[in-house]
């Protein structure tokens, strides 16, 4: 996708962590200016079978160190010859997006799960720092739901509570933020599988 | 910076060294990350507190819990000095600094070891100094003229005195900092060791409000 304006995570996105896995979404904007370039963005990136990253700032910038990262997992999960852990890819995020600080505009969340650790969410935000959190938002449509979510969010949600608390967050962002827009793009993340969703139009909250 | 952190207060008691943080990580005006720790214990007798940029923290978090590691390795019984760690964190932020591409931060380094607590300050130009009270950022306006206070005349609070002196330090720079948090830890190091308490929370005392009214 084209990458937007430097210096502004056009973007909604947003991972919550429950007993046995984690719920990631995103809306499906990208926007050169004011015009949307691509309406149907798929901003969930995976990174291994069982690890996403929820990608915001240049598309391009997190584009290029998502795939460099996929690349160092797949190989350090084969030589470990186990899938890898979550904070390891957070880690390898955070390894790039710290030592190019000057030059990347990346606000990236890596969200998934492993045998070890069971569902986590970590974040990594412009300037590259590395935090663990129940649930993380990122992107400009972040900013217009920090209310709801302070006032919603419990710990101890289940899988289908979170999915629904993902689902009502990204859709107050995105009526209101006009660089976030289109479908919510949902993923819930367990030692099953990875399951998609999109929610469009009349699905959403 | 991206994510900052705000004052860093420091004091000198008899028997050790306190230092105290709150807790709160901003992006610009957001109160973005609200639970995260911005003091960290070195090793037994050393605590370091640091504002700015939370990136750099935890990247100087990084090298120096590796720089612990390959002591403990060498076996020999030494662990680096408070004065030691302030030393090279100096020299550290000093080169950044001279290569133009700064550490954004400002460091407190409080310690006990052999009986002998100390408590250094180093930012990220490398400017690097002792002091029986430190602190940063907002704290320097605030809080220092009433840490310094109580040690006019060569006084030395004692723990308690110290412990309480902090807190209503904290409490100054909650009112005052619009960057500021209400949860704060507080990071005690005597001969024994290190002792980190929190998060606590500080109450906030808003009488005052119901004696002013808008008036035209």
């Amino acid at each position: 996708s084209a990458a937007p304006l430097p210096l502004c995570p056009q973007t909604t996105i947003m991972a919550v962590e429950f007993d046995g896995g984690v719920v990631i979404g995103a809306d499906s904007r990208t926007t050169t200016g004011s015009y949307v370039a691509n309406r149907v963005t798929d901003k969930l990136t995976p990174v291994h079978d069982r690890i996403f990253c929820c990608r915001s700032g240049s598309a391009a910038d997190t584009q290029a160190v998502a795939d460099a990262v996929a690349y160092q997992l797949a190989f350090h999960s084969v030589e470990l010859e186990e899938p890898p852990r979550v904070r390891t890819a957070a880690r390898l995020f955070q390894q790039s997006c710290y030592r190019y600080r000057e030059e990347l505009s990346a606000g990236i969340i890596v969200a998934g799960w492993d045998p070890r650790r069971g569902g986590q969410v970590y974040v990594v935000p412009l300037g590259g720092l590395l935090l663990r959190q129940p649930f993380a938002v990122g992107g400009s449509g972040s900013s217009y739901i920090y209310g709801f979510l302070d006032a919603t969010f419990q710990p101890g949600m289940s899988r289908s509570q979170c999915q629904e608390f993902v689902a009502r967050a990204l859709a107050l962002a995105m009526i209101r933020d006009g660089s976030s827009g289109g479908v919510i793009r949902l993923a819930a993340i367990t030692e099953e599988g990875v399951e998609r969703t999109v929610l469009a139009g009349s699905d959403l909250p | 910076p991206m994510v900052t952190g705000t004052s860093v207060l420091g004091l000198k008691f008899s028997g050790g060294v306190i230092l105290a943080a709150d807790t709160v990580g901003s992006y610009g005006s957001l109160a973005r990350f609200r639970g995260i720790s911005r003091l960290l214990r070195v090793n037994d007798s050393t605590v370091l507190g640091a504002s700015g940029d939370y990136a750099d923290f935890q990247h100087l978090q990084q090298l120096l819990e590796q720089m612990v590691i390959d002591e403990e390795l060498l076996g020999d019984g030494h662990s680096y000095s408070p004065r030691a760690i302030h030393s090279w964190l100096t020299r550290v932020l000093y080169n950044r600094r001279s290569k133009i591409n700064p550490l954004w931060n400002t460091v407190v380094i409080g310690g006990c070891q052999g009986g002998e607590s100390f408590l250094g300050y180093v930012d990220m130009l490398g400017v690097a100094y002792e002091a029986p009270s430190l602190a940063t950022g907002f704290g320097a306006y605030l809080a220092q003229p009433l840490l310094r206070a109580a040690l006019e005349q060569g006084r030395t609070p004692s723990r308690e005195e110290a412990r309480e002196l902090l807190e209503r330090c904290m409490r100054v720079l909650y009112y005052r900092d619009a960057r500021s948090f209400n949860r704060y830890e507080v990071a005690t190091v005597t001969e024994k060791g290190v002792e980190v308490e929190g998060p606590l929370t500080l109450e906030a005392n808003w009488d005052i409000a119901h004696l002013v009214r808008s008036v035209l």
